[in-house]
């Protein structure tokens, strides 16, 4: 058996991040010490390894819920655990393509301020904020 | 009308659904495009498109349904957009 201080550091992670784990019913211990710590077993470190894979790979605690349960239900195949990691994907893509064109918005600005000392409030930058288009040409 | 169905391989949810929403838009509208696309195949086209989640369908180039719609929705649709494409617009 594990106490919390030995498996989180088995683990990599802090303690409060598996007691925020067992909170969200992610992770639970076998059973309690007799000095009252609680005691997690090995499978509860390759639960927690897998928590981490996941969240690794931008899976929310929610989805990563799902995903344990995919795993322990009969029913469940590879193409359903395959779908949700295509939606992940896609959802990431969204997000890069998203701040990309945040990226390309700041280029603009960047370009269109000349660093020439003046005061802030003639900054081109934050006149192009005040904008009511959002600064972004017609 | 164009249609675009966006599944991921083996999805069992996808596979099952798919001749039914097929034969819907058919009935619905003959002249419907169908096109299926497996949306890691087409990975930039899906995020062009806002698909999150799959099963999903565009029509026309825009996404319609970010969960897969029965056949009566689908087809629904379809028939709501050809009665606006019509110029007397009966």
């Amino acid at each position: 058996m594990l106490t919390i201080g030995k498996i989180a550091a088995d683990v990599g992670i802090s303690t409060n991040a598996l007691r925020f784990y067992e909170r969200e019913g992610l992770i639970h211990p076998v059973s309690k010490s007799d000095s009252g710590y609680r005691l997690y077993d090995d499978a509860a470190a390759v639960r927690l390894h897998f928590i981490r894979h996941a969240q690794h790979c931008g899976f929310t605690l929610l989805e990563i819920r799902e995903l344990l349960a995919l795993r322990e239900q009969d029913s469940a195949c590879c193409s359903d655990v395959r779908r949700l990691v295509v939606e992940k994907k896609l959802q990431l893509e969204a997000k890069i393509k998203a701040m990309k064109a945040m990226s390309k918005a700041l280029d603009i600005l960047i370009a269109d301020c000349p660093d020439a000392g003046w005061p802030a409030n003639e900054c081109p930058i934050l006149g192009a904020f005040d904008q009511v288009n959002g600064g972004q040409k017609p | 009308m164009n249609v675009e169905l966006f599944y991921t391989e083996g999805c069992s949810r996808c596979a099952a659904a798919r001749e039914g929403l097929k034969a819907a838009a058919l009935e619905a509208v003959p002249d419907t495009t169908w096109r299926e696309i497996d949306a890691i195949k087409e990975l930039d086209y899906a995020v062009e498109l806002g698909v999150l989640t799959l099963p999903a369908v565009a029509i026309n180039g825009a996404l319609v349904f970010s969960s897969l719609p029965t056949p009566a929705q689908l087809a629904r649709e379809l028939q709501q957009r050809l009665d606006l494409e019509r110029p007397d617009g009966d």
